[in-house]
This record gives structure tokens, C-alpha cells and sequence, in this order.
């Protein structure tokens, strides 16, 4: 379930950041901080980037920040990161990108269910309002739990 | 029933979200697809119909399979059900 990988801890709203890369290190810090990650594995997406190009910008504004399961991750989870004046990503279909959905997934299939969830939360727009309106996180969590 | 790749770089985060969608689309529109995920590595010997990946992978793809859809928005199910649609179409 969804709501099982994502806690208020991870989740960040209206992060000052100077550039994509930026905009990744801000989003991913708590998942290191709550022992799901490496540090490495934030430079592993942001190389992972640099060497592919923009293709974790999926959809317009949304990005999914992730890696390699091997680079770094601890434990599967998803951090949510909103921020204060979108970036630009490079990727021209869905530029700039003002939502941050970081992933840490274990096995390829551990996390299906969650994204068959985080799917349909991207697709029905009311999870954009709701990140937009939310004082805190909790708010969020909330709506994920509804 | 056609079979069909879906992949990215890493095949962990946006190939699965992509297969999701693409199977959701499969399914509304009974389309003759079947759809498997995997990653780059997963192209060698592949001997499926068609792959699908996201836009800026498409033409790196494309002169080594069959048929390579490329999707840009991959939440957005009427980019894929026009291109899944277009795949269909060049097969009649």
C-alpha cells in the first residue's frame, strides 16, 4: 500500500530550490535521514540524469526521482517534495517540474502495488491541490490515507 | 496477441508506472497486446512485437526492434491509446 511507504517524515512542502539537482539532493534528504537510503543513492539519480537525460520527469510538473536498487537503497519507500518556484528538468513535454515524488525501491516487484496506487494519485488531480493547499504534512498523509 | 516490452533505463520506477498505465489502456480498449517489464537488458533477445519506453529512449530503440512506441506523458492513457492504436493499425 502506499500509504505504508510514505510517512510524514518524508514528506517536504515548499523547498527553496536553485536548480534540478537541488531540487533532488532537498527531496531525497529525508529518505537518508530516516535510514532508507545511502547518501550515495541521491548522486546515483542525479548521474543517472546526467547520463539519460530528463526521463524521471513523467508527466507534466511530476517527477520520480529514483535509482538503481543497487546504488543505495536501504529500505523501499516514497518522499514527497514540493517546491516553492518549479525548475526546469530539461525535459521539454513536461517541464518545470514543481512536484518531487522520490522512490527507493528494494525489488522491482515489492513496490507494484504502491505504484498501481501512486499511479492513479497522479492521474486524479486532486493530489496537486491538496500538495499546493497543505500547511503540513500531515494533511497530506491524510489524503492518502482517504 | 502481440507481445509487448515495456521498459526504461533502470526498469524500476517510471517503466513500472508506464506498464500500469499501459495495461489499464489495454485493458479498456481490448486491445490484442500483452504487455511484460523489464529494462535495457531485457532488449537481448527479446522476440516480442513491440516495445514501448519513454519519448527520449524511442529513437535509440527503435533500429533494434520491431515496432517502438515512445510515450511523453506516460499518466496521460490518450497518448497511449493513440499510439498502442497506431502500432495496431500498421500490423492490418
Amino acid at each position: 500500500m502506499l500509504i505504508d511507504l510514505v510517512e510524514e517524515r518524508l514528506i517536504r512542502l515548499n523547498i527553496e530550490a536553485r536548480d534540478w539537482k537541488d531540487a533532488i539532493k532537498q527531496a531525497a534528504q529525508p529518505l537518508v535521514d530516516a535510514n532508507k537510503i545511502e547518501p550515495r543513492y541521491i548522486q546515483a539519480i542525479i548521474d543517472n540524469v546526467l547520463k539519460s537525460g530528463p526521463y524521471i520527469v513523467i508527466t507534466p510538473h511530476v517527477a520520480l526521482p529514483h535509482a538503481h536498487p543497487d546504488l543505495g537503497v536501504i529500505e523501499t519507500s516514497i518522499g514527497i517534495a514540493t517546491l516553492k518556484e518549479p525548475v526546469v528538468f530539461g525535459n521539454e513535454d513536461n517541464d518545470p517540474v514543481k512536484y518531487l515524488f522520490c522512490l527507493s525501491a528494494k525489488e522491482s516487484n515489492q513496490h507494484l502495488e504502491a505504484l498501481v496506487e501512486l499511479a492513479n494519485f497522479l492521474e486524479d488531480k486532486r493530489i496537486y491541490t491538496v500538495l499546493d493547499n497543505a500547511v503540513d504534512a500531515k494533511e497530506v498523509i491524510d489524503f492518502i490515507k482517504k | 496477441m502481440y507481445k509487448a516490452l515495456v521498459c526504461c533505463r533502470a526498469g524500476m520506477g517510471s517503466s513500472m508506472l508506464l506498464k500500469i498505465k499501459v495495461d489499464q489502456v489495454i485493458k479498456e480498449n481490448t486491445m490484442d497486446i500483452k504487455t511484460e517489464h523489464g529494462n535495457l537488458d531485457s532488449l537481448i533477445g527479446f522476440d516480442g512485437d513491440l516495445v514501448v519506453t519513454m519519448d527520449d529512449l524511442k529513437d535509440e530503440l527503435a533500429p533494434k526492434v520491431p515496432y517502438a512506441v515512445g510515450i511523453r506523458n506516460i499518466m496521460d492513457k490518450a497518448e497511449i491509446k493513440v499510439k498502442l492504436n497506431q502500432f495496431l493499425d500498421s500490423k492490418k
